[in-house]
């Protein structure tokens, strides 16, 4: 095996060493000194990251697949081990969570240019990054189970990064109970998995289910179980609370959970995909939460106020239709449309927060005029929509053909998702961009200098990305270059829909679609939507009350019953309660009573014995 | 053994409006008079005036040297690209010049005042061209780009005047702070009316200085803030910056959200209420706390008399910067104080009825924006 | 060599108590830490001469004593014991260290703690069932005095309540070792398994029951475990450290050892019910913590949860649950430790423990950051997420479990979920938002014009914390080396029933 790949378990090791290698910064241990020297650092190591990657990327493109092994932990039957697989398909993902990486370190340089716990920030993104290069490369479930939850602990961790703010304790606590419930969930089943197919690595599993025989019920709640980790990683109904809250933290995190982490959960649930087949249920559940999340988030998108909620909640909807194509067993277009996404996400967050730091706002009815002003975020809004949608030929544009092209003779219903879902976003993005660069100059946008380099250069490196992106994909694909892979039904229909969303976008009157209506049935829509379903307030009153509930009563049963008892006895056996309660020399006569007492007993019935 | 929290929790004074007002035509200084007080405003301003007259230079450097530059890496160097220059840069170990653009952007942003005004005229829309044909010309880039966004580059140029005027507005305070601590060492200011007169004594000198800014272009002088504007440094510039960075500011990351949907900040301008004499010192050096740069610049540039005096306080060297924060508070009402008293728009002693009405409305205004600030560090 | 760890406590108490005049109390914590040092020193010897392959008893040392009565000195030391022992050493060490400014008594506190170290390692060591009582029952007195005299406003209840418990605990206990030889007309109290030839398997299951109920006060499983909040939250920091890192492992020690070593044959008749138990045991521990407001009894009912996992690895009984029995004891030893020293810096730097009054405590400047950050990962731990001690813990346990009684694993695994719950209540409520430590007022105006002034945490007083941290996370990213320790020996204890059931079916 040529070097690097054989150093390939390295890769993770370098968001590793950035976070301990910023720890001097974030522990104020240096105090004098600013903390931009751990962010420099952490930038090193992403971009070594990158380079070795692409190393292996380049070998395994010349070579073919490798795989990388060390045991980690071994008794009796059990043997966990830390296993690489550098495919390119692998590889592929690492390549976009490096570089995404990079691009939003880079744009954290400018967006958080007056942060002073610089160095916590860049340390969180280096464990980010680390967990996120193992997920993706991770050849077993076990590590791949390890690494996100991980992930689950640095999206608690960065979500909370402002920690004094009152709405981020919040964010960070939902964000981090609603992954754990998932993961939880995931856990079960990767322990029963566990203990039935012995080995835990992809390829062993994959043979397992062959031969496996299960009972249609344990099969079904394994299924479940495999689903659920990932739906609470992509921000899947019912388990997609977090997303919206999470935007509460640093927006360059954002740019990360919205395009990379999303997709590494994206990827695990398609390593598992082979796996589901044990179970219908679980499929369909998978087809049920992939349509909701695709068409409920992208109506959901629509109602926001909010600047950054509305282009998060579309992430759920696209997730959505990733689960989708992975309900149906379609790997590659699942892949496709998560790099497809992805970059563009990435991109629209990008643009969405040199808004925000430039404006100080993100409430959509301040926003306003700024498309003549700011370049580069204009042309990146413009490029990320145009990625996002099916209009022109770029990443999504294909990723839409092609399951169209695939679902329509079977799946009309499922097509006929898709294509909602793209019309629906083409609209959420057409209103967006009218309101935010085209529409009149407020209070907040009336002086607005476009932001400084290191915030621009990423920005207009990804768009070059983004618009060069059906290259990039069809290394992925070689046949997606080729028009023929459409036919022109699929084509048509595809541009069909976005043009409805766009020209409904256009037309539409903004001020009128933000003042509530007067007619009570839109309006209790609209709120419905703008409120998310109103989630929040179910989750508050059947869940979060079912538990808090439970913990009342089982605390005033220990109060009242057991300790209760206890109190009585006590005082029963012992003259009085008051004694029990303050007289402590009194208890030493007792304890030593007892224990002479025990020891008596004891010689007593010995000698008994012997005799 | 456990403490009792009450001696760890310390409520400040809230006086009234009513009170400030009461003060304010009395011609009584906002902050106590008291010995301790003195050093803490004086030191405190010698350390921010050291910090002010680095950030007027780079400020001044920026806008005279790196206008329009796409790319200015180099911005924070003030030209001077020698290693031991550029490791200081790379290892942190310098001032903290985001904070000086932090505050640039607070002006450009809230946008009041004189200059800000200017900024929209013909007349600048007039240099402005002036300088956007000679760029367009030479940059391919910017000849691209101007064209499809018209109004970038005069965006950048208003940003650029402001950057400049804000770095002619610092020079002036670096200065007389500065002057101020000599001339407490001196003896010559010893009490906080001392001081606040001192202030207010140079913001009058210097009041009516010219306001102008020109970049040089290829040995081709180009005006953006021509004499004949006749901007000055007063009312055009002192006004404007109290206002987008004493008072209103903008919301800090770090305590308040900006989710529309929780509606946590005002969409009116004018009910801002972030700015130097609203912020909580609490929370400085924590995450999202912007003023946290400048506690840092000023804790680097701390005269030995005010740390000796912070050692003995709390936690010691633990928190001096919360101290440094809470000193500068202080002193930022002595200067907002000294710009009030400079501005009453009749003399105090005047016994004409109409004159004492219109000073009484003009210390209540203030007196009742004044009374949600931090007050409490004033007893 | 075992006997050395006895000694150098024992020792180092005498010298102590018979040190000519009064020395200082700096002096008596140097010569308690140097004691203490030595003792740790010592173990790890031990564990350097210990061969892990082999997983019955070593090193073993055997002295007749009173012959007459079957009562003998008699030590060993096994992949089971070995781990505790090390963690007793440790976490004494720490207690130790941590107590600072004892104004009271340092003399007796200080030997005190080093006769309960002692006394634990005898009771780990012991290969005689009543040597193994006499330790355990010598361990309580000292405890009982540290609670009752340096605990808080309340411990003269809660110092009796303990005793109680611990009293009726050890009666049930001296009972069925008694009851051992009665029904089985010898004095042997040595650690053979003992099989239905000599005794009828009611009389095993009536044995077992009452040391299961003995050794389930200890630990403590619900409904025996009430004695516990109030004993935590009465107790002083180190005494805390003591009683959750090291007092309870004796009894889910002694479930295995005494409980599944003794009565293999029975076992299995009584397992199932045992998981059951072990279920609620974990799901009431968790609920209940999330109710409290008091950090320490938040603590304390957390404990009650992740020590109700261990007996569902002893009631599976699969090599890998015994094994990862030993990692959870190791596990939460040093993780209840860690969050117990935390909970009692914040105690003692803002004068309470209300979960309804702190707020913000990571503030830089002015609040606890070091102690805030060790905090989350201490409650990351405890929350089982993967990279530190918890999670290998844990999904031993469930792992090792789930074939043989997977509902009662499964509610156990929810019960560990809701651990996150309770855990994330406390850091976001104590440690994020503005810092405040007085109830907030009807004026979040006002409120936010506090000037809080805490003190600062010095270094020194955060480093037991971390380096209990450092060892939460060293054995949750490099398990190994304590499974290699361990499982020998849970290999062989797991073999037990079967071995016994073929030694049966051989005979019979």
């Amino acid at each position: 095996m040529p070097l690097p790949s054989q150093l390939a378990w390295l890769i993770p090791l370098y968001g590793f060493c950035g976070m301990v290698l910023a720890l001097p910064w974030a522990s104020v241990w240096i105090k004098r000194n600013g903390p931009r020297p751990a962010a420099y650092l952490n930038l090193l190591l992403t971009l070594v990251a990158v380079l070795h990657g692409s190393l292996i990327l380049r070998e395994v493109l010349a070579h073919g697949p490798q795989h990388l092994d060390v045991p980690w932990f071994q008794a009796a039957d059990l043997n966990l081990r830390i296993g690489m697989d550098l495919s390119v398909t692998n590889l592929a993902a690492l390549e976009l969570v490096t570089v995404m990486s990079l691009a939003c370190q880079v744009f954290a340089l400018g967006y958080l240019d007056k942060e002073w716990s610089l160095a916590r920030f860049y340390a969180l993104v280096g464990f980010f990054e680390g967990a996120m290069a193992g997920v993706v490369l991770s050849s077993n479930l076990f590590m791949s189970y390890f690494l996100l939850e991980m992930l689950t602990l640095s999206t608690y961790l960065l979500v909370g990064f402002w920690y004094a703010q009152p709405l981020v304790v919040t964010a960070a606590r939902d964000a981090f109970l609603t992954k754990r419930v998932g993961d939880v969930l995931l856990l079960m089943a990767l322990v029963a998995l566990s203990a039935w197919a012995g080995s835990l690595e992809f390829q062993d599993l994959y043979r397992w289910i062959d031969t496996a025989q299960l009972a249609p019920l344990p099969a079904a709640l394994l299924g479940l179980g495999l689903i659920a980790g990932p739906m609470g990683k992509c921000a899947q109904f019912p388990m997609h609370l977090w997303l919206d809250e999470a935007m509460e933290g640093p927006n360059p995190a954002s740019i990360l959970r919205n395009s990379a982490v999303v997709t590494c959960g994206a990827l695990v649930l398609l390593k598992l995909m082979p796996l589901l087949r044990l179970s219908p249920l679980a499929i369909d559940v998978l087809l049920v939460v992939g349509s909701i999340s695709a068409i409920g988030g992208a109506l959901v998108a629509i109602a926001q106020v909010d600047l950054k909620r509305a282009c998060s909640y579309s992430t759920t909807s696209y997730l959505g239709l990733v689960f989708l194509a992975i309900a149906l067993q379609q790997p590659l277009l699942a892949l496709l449309l998560l790099f497809a996404h992805g970059l563009a996400k990435a991109l629209l967050f990008m643009s969405v927060g040199s808004v925000i730091a430039t404006t100080n706002c993100q409430n959509l009815t301040e926003l306003g005029g700024l498309a003549s002003r700011m370049p580069a975020t204009t042309t990146a809004f413009l490029v990320a929509a145009a990625g996002l949608t099916g209009l022109l030929p770029l990443g999504c544009f294909w990723c839409f053909g092609l399951m169209v092209e695939t679902f329509l003779p079977e799946h009309p219903l499922l097509t006929a998702v898709v294509l909602l879902t793209n019309a629906l976003t083409a609209f959420n993005l057409v209103r967006l961009f009218r309101q935010v660069f085209l529409a009149k100059p407020h209070a907040k946008t009336r002086r607005t200098p476009e932001v400084t380099w290191l915030m621009a250069l990423p920005m207009v490196s990804l768009a070059v990305v983004v618009l060069l992106s059906p290259l990039v994909l069809s290394r992925l694909d070689p046949a997606l270059l080729h028009l023929r892979a459409l036919s022109s039904g699929s084509t048509l229909l595809v541009l069909g829909s976005s043009l409805a969303g766009l020209l409904a976008g256009v037309v539409v009157q903004l001020d009128e679609f933000w003042s509530r209506s007067l007619f009570r049935p839109l309006r209790l829509l609209q709120d419905l939507l703008a409120y998310d379903f109103y989630t929040e307030r179910i989750y508050k009153g059947t869940i979060v009350a079912f538990v808090a509930g439970l913990a009342r009563l089982i605390s005033s049963v220990d109060r009242v019953f057991v300790n209760g008892l206890v109190n009585r006895i006590g005082s029963a056996s012992l003259a009085s309660a008051e004694t029990l309660k303050f007289s402590v020399s009194g208890q030493m006569q007792t304890y030593v009573f007892t224990v002479v007492a025990a020891i008596l007993l004891l010689l007593g019935s010995l000698v008994w014995l012997k005799a | 053994m456990p403490v009792i929290p009450a001696l760890l929790t310390v409520a400040g004074g809230r006086p009234s409006a009513a009170e400030l007002e009461t003060s304010l035509l009395a011609g009584q200084t906002l902050l106590a008079d008291s010995p301790e007080h003195v050093v803490e405003v004086v030191d405190v301003l010698c350390s921010y005036g050291e910090v002010l007259d680095a950030y007027s230079i780079n400020l001044i450097y920026q806008a005279e040297h790196q206008f329009l530059n796409p790319f200015p890496v180099f911005r924070f160097l003030d030209g001077d690209l020698s290693p031991a220059k550029i490791w200081r840069h790379l290892n942190h170990d310098r001032i903290n010049f985001e904070y000086a653009e932090y505050c640039m952007k607070a002006m450009l942003w809230h946008g009041t005042g004189g200059l800000d005004a200017y900024l929209d005229t013909p007349a600048f829309a007039t240099d402005c061209a002036a300088i956007i044909r000679y760029k367009t010309r030479r940059d391919l880039l910017l000849g691209v780009l101007h064209p499809l966004f018209p109004n970038f580059l005069p965006e950048a140029i208003r940003a650029a005047a402001t950057t400049h005027a804000l770095g002619q507005f610092w020079r002036v305070m670096s200065d007389l702070f500065l002057d101020l601590a000599r001339a407490e060492a001196a003896g010559e200011v010893a009490s906080i009316p001392a001081v606040v007169e001192f202030i207010k004594a140079g913001l009058v000198n210097a009041a009516a200085n010219p306001i102008t800014y020109s970049v040089d272009l290829g040995g081709e002088r180009f005006w953006v803030l021509p004499p004949e504007a006749g901007l000055t440094f007063l009312v055009d510039v002192a006004v404007p910056y109290v206002e987008a960075v004493f008072l209103r500011g903008m919301p800090f990351l770090g305590t308040v959200s900006f989710n529309a949907q929780a509606q946590q900040i005002s969409p009116e301008l004018e009910q801002f209420r972030y700015g130097a004499l609203y912020a909580d010192p609490l929370p400085t050096m924590g995450a999202g706390i912007p003023p946290s740069l400048l506690m840092q610049d000023m804790y680097r540039h701390l005269p030995e008399r005010l740390h000796n005096l912070y050692r003995l306080r709390t936690r010691g060297e633990g928190d001096v910067r919360v101290k440094i924060c809470s000193s500068f508070q202080k002193s930022m009402f002595c200067v907002t104080n000294a710009a009030i008293n400079g501005t009453f728009p009749q003399p105090l002693a005047s016994p004409d009825p109409a004159a004492q009405a219109a000073n009484r409305a003009y210390a209540a205004a203030w007196a009742q924006r004044l009374a949600g600030a931090r007050t409490d560090c004033l007893g | 060599m075992l006997s050395l760890l006895l000694l150098i406590p024992f020792l180092g108490a005498a010298t102590l108590l018979l040190w000519p005049s009064t020395p200082a109390p700096g002096r008596m914590r140097a010569i308690a830490i140097t004691a203490l040092a030595l003792q740790l020193v010592w173990s790890l010897r031990v564990l350097v001469a210990f061969d892990p392959s082999f997983g019955g008893m070593q090193l073993e040392e055997s002295v007749a004593w009173v012959e007459s009565i079957g009562l003998n000195y008699q030590l060993g030391v096994d992949g089971l014991s070995l781990p505790l022992v090390l963690i007793n050493a440790a976490l004494t060490l720490v207690s130790a260290v941590c107590t600072r400014d004892i104004s009271q008594r340092p003399r007796i506190y200080f030997s005190l703690l080093l006769v309960i170290s002692g006394a634990v390692n005898g009771a780990f060591l012991a290969e005689n069932l009543l040597l193994f009582f006499l330790f355990y029952e010598l361990e309580l007195i000292p405890l009982w005095l540290l609670i009752s005299i340096w605990g808080g406003a309340d411990r003269a209840y809660a110092a009796t309540k303990f005793l109680i418990f611990t009293a009726i605990s050890g009666v049930l206990i001296l009972g069925a070792f008694l009851g051992l030889a009665l029904f089985t007309g010898t004095v042997d109290f040595s650690l053979t398994p003992i099989v239905g030839e000599r005794l009828a398997m009611g009389s095993q299951v009536v044995l077992l029951l009452a040391l299961l109920v003995g050794f389930g006060i200890k630990i403590p499983l619900v409904p025996f475990h009430t004695w516990l909040p109030d004993a935590h939250t009465q107790a002083s920091t180190p005494v805390s450290v003591l009683l959750a890192g090291v007092l309870l492992k004796l009894g889910t020690y002694g479930v295995l050892r005494f409980c599944l070593g003794l009565f293999p044959e029975a076992w299995p008749l009584i397992a199932p019910g045992l998981a059951i138990w072990a279920a609620v045991s974990v799901l009431y521990g968790s609920l209940a913590a999330i109710a409290q407001r008091d950090m320490k009894r938040m603590v304390a009912y957390s404990s009650v949860g992740h020590m109700g996992t261990i007996l569902l690895a002893a009631a599976a009984a699969t090599p890998l649950s015994l094994l990862g029995a030993v990692f959870q004891m190791v596990s939460h030893g040093l993780i209840s430790a860690l969050l117990f020293l935390l909970v009692g810096i914040v105690y003692r730097k803002t004068g309470t423990r209300d979960l309804d009054v702190l707020r913000g405590l990571l503030n830089p400047e002015r609040g606890l950051p070091f102690t805030g950050s060790l905090m989350i990962l201490g409650v990351m731990a405890s929350a089982g997420l993967p990279g530190m001690a918890g999670f290998i813990s844990e999904f031993l346990v469930f792992r090792g479990s789930i074939s043989a009684f997977p509902l009662a694993t499964l509610l156990c695994m929810v019960g560990s979920g809701l651990t996150a719950v309770y855990f994330l209540l406390l850091v976001n409520r104590a440690f994020f938002g503005r810092l405040a430590i007085t109830p907030p007022t009807a004026d979040p105006s006002a409120d936010g014009r506090l000037d809080i002034r805490l003190l600062g945490v010095d270094l020194r007083e955060t480093l037991p914390a971390l380096g209990l941290s450092l060892a939460v996370v060293g054995l949750g990213v490099w398990p190994a080396g304590l499974g290699l320790l361990g499982e020998a020996t849970s290999t062989a204890l797991a073999q037990l029933p079967a071995l016994v059931a073929a030694a049966q079916g051989g005979l019979g």
